[in-house]
């Protein structure tokens, strides 16, 4: 693919997660400092171009809303941060009933999806049966499926059953994670096999090799699926959008998507319930950065 | 959340140790395994994938019961030629037209600069992917709010730089998907952002120190040495990027839904509006068929040229 | 991973057991604990919301919205609880009425629902509402006569009411008075001289228009393809030999082309010489009628708390003017309307209870510009006395409302697929006849597919 003669010999990675932190090389040379500089410059240009909206929309959310009424000019000015619009909507029902919606369904979500994936995963790593490669080319079928686009059908299945307007009808199409699936299959292909045959020697059937050897040794797998998994049910929009129809059954984003009723024109309130919207996420951003981060870039999901 | 990529993973291990099908345990309690998640699998995945394909032939409407009467391909003929859903097919086009690119090149960018910066990793991470785990809808309300028409942040913005009346972004025809792209831009950067920085990290040091004794300045660098070395990441980037963009229905819902007249109704928006305020479950069965379609077609896309990436590594 | 044992021995340690068994155990426990009136027992196991209390949905925004508030409240302080009544607004046209819908057929609707009446019929053949009976009315003392004919019969699908008409809000002429003053269109009371016939119009405009230097009349050609088709429904219908857009229920369209393209090339005159501006949105042509721009506004009525709000304004309110050979103007009605669901006595009694006291309380409503539909209201001396608002009260008996089809009625897609097209003919974007054939070819692919009703 590359002309470059290095380019071939180059990937060999795996060093690199045991490789210390990235260092930069000592490129005095060659205007190595210049383009150092020109980068920093860049970087925090676009950071901060990247901040402002966050900033503006916190800021008019400390901002009265009679003053936000009237503009940008008024939001800057402003010197008298309040917090009212913060204790409207902690004081009204609506946003708490959201929150439980959101917290629920995700973490329901959550722990069955790392439930039902780890085991059928473990079923096709560690087991023969009539049928895997059935399963098996279903799952990767799965893959493909976008299922956002099956959001009519799913409908129909959900009221067909009577399920709508339940947390159910939120949790169960997110259960049935192919991709969790199939992480949780690379990792047990990757484990070894003395400890399980240890395990049988003494007896162990497959539920003990399960639940006592494979998943203790999944932890890190397990909670990156786990939080990936809560972080996209929480951010769901078209599913709980339209199986979740009244409002004190309603998750965060389908809550701020829907009811503006009781906010009008107040923009003000508007920001500070977008504000307490994304707060959860955040700090869950915050405390658990590395396992989001490595759970994205290694599963590949996209919202 | 759906499009999903196997073998992206910069960590996985190699599969050199694992197991041996021959050495497994021929048994069928393997099923009661498979069960649980093979149960929701069925039930709303491939289920309603098959009711999908059926209820495209029949006028099922959400307000009767059953699926109403076999109407043949004739959903399919009315879709085709409704002047409707070619424009939402064109403007999803126009969607990932207009947001692919910045997506693929600025986070490229932002990547090899983050990169470089010996301090501050945290910092850099946190401001390009934080937006990337918010709620669409609590992003779709803040950019909302900076177009909003005359006295919004961006219109005060355009009016210091000279802009007598500047249009309002979000109820212009031309601009509202501009709009639209800007937000989805600054929304979703981050996660391009952080597969470019795995990629970046997995390059061995060493090469640039070669690279730099050989007396290569930094964009050679950059121009010789990273961008070839992260071709795989860029296709892998490209192709979610184009499914993602198939798929977009949360920001032009929530920024436009659809407006100004149709001017930004995407395909996705199209088919709800068919199923669930047209009441015509049938119609809309067909396009989401038609769409599912699409991008099965790029998935598999993806599919093989990972394939024949791999063996080309 | 090292040689320490893996884990313990059974496979469901005590400690699991027991870690399980008092997370369910704790779920439970919440649900008990937060009634079965919670959100939580609602989305865990279906049980009913908000038990006792009427939950009511609407889609009034802006000043509507406003009054409206003024209405719950006041019904919260005669139920003697805040709790009494759980209110919501969602967005207003389709994204609304889908809402309605898919909650009615999730078994969660709202006890009273806000619907216009040309939505209501198409509710109603889905099957989505409860029949309004005299038995219904009886329950709080209300019957048929209470309530305009003309009204009370356009919520009627298959010879059934579904609906308790609350007013009718028809398309209007906004004038500022001090431009109009200027223009000498005002007679010796200070209100508009009646304007009678499409020449007395365009004088009127052409007189408006060299008052202000700038434009005559304005009204939304952008941003708000309902107020396009509204504009253009009422010269329409104001023509003798009109046929509505669509018949049999919509599987028909029999639009007089000739007619539509005659109607769209005049307002197209009006634009592109200058008597109406060409691009302007709805709170554009409003600054242009309150900063003197132009001496007419046209718009539904319910513009009057915005238009009032703005200090130093002054206008009036009147029919809009029979400039062909009949009286018509665009309207439509909000109403009441109770989604299908499994309700007791008490529940029915409770929300026809809650309607009852927002019909009596129509005098805050008129104040918006509404023309009140209960007639203990309308036939009052308050508002016959309610300036300007009873100077256009008429309208509401020679209102066009739009034809009935399933994909037609306010906010719907007959007139996104009308107005838009009207737009671009305001606009000079297209020529009348091209508009009126793309109307009709649009509606005619609506009028072939399958009603879904």
């Amino acid at each position: 693919m590359a002309t470059t003669g290095a380019a071939g010999t180059s990937r060999r990675s795996g060093i690199s997660a045991a490789a210390p932190p990235p260092r930069v090389a000592k490129v005095g040379t060659n205007g190595g400092k210049t383009f150092n500089r020109i980068a920093v410059v860049v970087l925090t240009v676009f950071a901060v171009l990247w901040l402002v909206p966050s900033l503006w929309a916190i800021k008019t959310s400390l901002t009265a809303n009679s003053v936000s009424a009237l503009g940008t000019q008024a939001i800057l000015k402003d010197i008298n941060p309040t917090l009212a619009s913060y204790s409207s909507l902690l004081g009204g029902g609506d946003l708490w009933n959201w929150y439980l919606a959101s917290f629920i369904t995700s973490t329901l979500s959550a722990v069955l999806v790392v439930l039902f994936a780890s085991m059928a995963a473990f079923a096709l790593s560690r087991m023969r049966f009539r049928g895997r490669q059935v399963v098996f080319l279903l799952v990767i079928a799965g893959i493909m499926v976008p299922a956002d686009v099956l959001i009519i059908p799913i409908f129909q299945m959900l009221n067909t059953v009577g399920l709508l307007n339940t947390y159910w009808a939120v949790i169960f199409p997110q259960v049935s994670s192919v991709i969790a699936l199939f992480v949780f299959k690379q990792f047990f292909d990757g484990l070894p096999n003395e400890l399980e045959e240890a395990a049988r020697i003494d007896g162990a059937g497959n539920w003990r090799i399960y639940w006592s050897i494979l998943m203790p040794l999944s932890r890190p797998v397990l909670a990156a699926m786990a939080i990936v998994t809560f972080v996209g049910v929480w951010n769901n929009l078209i599913l709980p959008l339209f199986v979740l129809s009244n409002p004190d059954l309603m998750t965060i984003p389908v809550g701020l998507a829907t009811v503006q009723g009781s906010y009008g024109q107040r923009f003000s309130d508007i920001q500070a319930s977008t504000v307490l919207g994304a707060l959860p996420l955040v700090i869950l951003f915050v405390i658990f950065q590395r396992r989001i981060v490595e759970g994205v870039a290694g599963t590949g999901l996209k919202g | 959340m759906s499009t999903q990529t196997i073998g992206a993973s910069t960590t996985a291990r190699p599969s050199v140790r694992g197991t041996d099908p021959d050495r497994l345990r021929r048994t069928n309690k393997a099923w009661l395994f498979v069960a649980p998640f093979g149960l929701f699998y069925l039930a709303f995945l491939l289920g309603p994938s098959i009711y999908m394909f059926v209820a495209s032939f029949f006028d099922t409407s959400i307000v009767k019961t059953g699926l109403g009467n076999f109407i043949g391909l004739e959903n399919y003929t009315t879709l085709l030629s409704s002047s409707d859903f070619w424009s939402s097919m064109w403007h999803t086009l126009q969607f990932t037209l207009y947001t692919v690119p910045p997506l693929v090149v600025l986070s490229f960018v932002f990547a090899v600069l983050a990169n470089r910066m010996q301090r501050g990793q945290i910092f850099w991470r946190m401001a390009f992917f934080t937006p990337f785990i918010l709620p669409s809808a609590a992003i779709s309300l803040v950019w909302v709010f900076i177009f909003t028409a005359d006295t919004g942040l961006w219109a005060t913005v355009q009016k210091w730089l000279g802009s007598e009346a500047p249009s309002p972004v979000l109820a212009t025809p031309n601009l509202a998907m501009v709009g639209i792209a800007v937000a989805t831009v600054w929304w979703t950067i981050g996660f391009n952002f952080i597969l470019y920085l795995a990629g970046l990290q997995d390059i061995p040091r060493e090469l640039y120190e070669a690279a730099a004794i050989d007396g290569a300045t930094p964009w050679q660098q950059i121009r010789h040495l990273t961008i070839p070395l992260l071709s795989r990441t860029t296709t892998l980037v490209l192709l979610l990027q184009i499914i993602a963009s198939l798929k977009i229905f949360d920001q032009v819902y929530l920024m436009t839904s659809g407006g100004p007249g149709t001017s930004t109704e995407t395909a996705l928006v199209f088919i709800t509006k068919t199923g669930f305020t047209d009441y015509r479950i049938g119609a809309a069965a067909a396009a989401s068929f038609v769409l599912f379609l699409v991008i099965l077609v790029i998935a598999l896309v993806r599919q093989v040229v990972e394939r024949a990436q791999l063996k080309g590594a | 991973m090292n040689s320490h044992p893996p884990g313990p021995r059974s496979p469901f340690s005590r400690r699991t057991l027991l870690r399980g068994g008092l997370a369910a155990g704790g779920l439970g426990l919440v649900a008990g604990a937060a009634g079965c009136g919670s959100p939580l027992a609602a989305g865990l196991v279906g049980s009913q919301l908000n038990p006792g209390t009427v939950t009511f949905w609407n889609l009034f925004g802006g000043g509507d919205g406003a009054r409206l508030q003024i209405m719950l409240d006041e019904y919260r302080k005669q139920q003697g609880s805040a709790d009494s009544l759980v209110a919501a607004t969602f967005a207003w046209g389709n994204p609304y009425y889908t809402k309605v819908s898919l909650a009615t057929l999730g078994n969660k609707p709202p006890d009273v629902a806000v619907s216009h009446l040309t939505r209501a019929t198409n509710l109603a053949a889905a099957g989505l509402l409860e029949p309004i009976t005299d038995e219904t009315l009886a329950l709080v003392g209300l019957k048929t006569s209470d309530f305009t004919p003309k009204a009370w019969e356009a919520a009627k699908f298959e010879g059934q009411s579904y609906a308790i008409p609350m007013d009718t809000h028809p398309w209007v002429l906004f004038y500022n008075t001090e431009v109009c003053q200027k223009a000498g269109l005002l007679g010796a009371d200070g209100k508009l001289t009646k304007i009678e016939g499409l020449q007395a119009w365009e004088d009127a405009l052409t007189a408006a228009k060299q008052a202000t230097g700038t434009y005559g009349a304005a009204t939304a050609s952008v941003g708000d393809d309902s107020n396009c088709w509204r504009f253009v429904n009422t010269l329409y219908s104001q023509r003798d030999g009109a046929k509505p857009l669509m018949s049999e229920e919509g599987q028909e369209i029999t639009m007089d082309d000739a007619l539509m393209v005659d109607t769209l090339a005049t307002i197209q005159r009006w634009t592109s010489s200058g008597l109406m501006p060409k691009v302007v949105d709805t709170p554009g042509a409003e600054l242009a009628l309150s900063q003197g721009q132009s001496a007419f506004f046209m718009n539904g009525e319910w513009e009057i708390t915005t238009l009032q709000s703005i200090e130093g304004l002054k206008f009036s309110m009147a029919a809009f003017p029979q400039l062909y050979e009949k009286p018509a103007a665009h309207a439509d009605s909000h109403s009441f309307v109770l989604p299908r669901m499994d309700r007791d006595a008490d529940q029915l009694k409770r929300a026809m209870g809650f309607v009852h006291s927002m019909l009596e309380q129509g005098m805050t409503w008129a104040e918006g510009g509404h023309v009140p539909t209960y007639l203990p209201i309308f036939d009052s001396q308050q508002y016959k006395t309610l300036e300007p608002q009873a100077d256009y009260a008429e309208t509401a008996t020679y209102a066009s409302y739009d034809p009935a089809a399933w994909y037609s009625g306010s906010g719907s897609n007959f007139e996104t697929v009308t107005g838009s097209q009207i737009g671009l003919v305001l606009q000079g974007l297209t020529t009348p006849e091209a508009a009126t054939a793309s109307i009709r070819n649009q509606l005619e692919t609506y009028a072939r597919t399958a009603n879904p009703l």
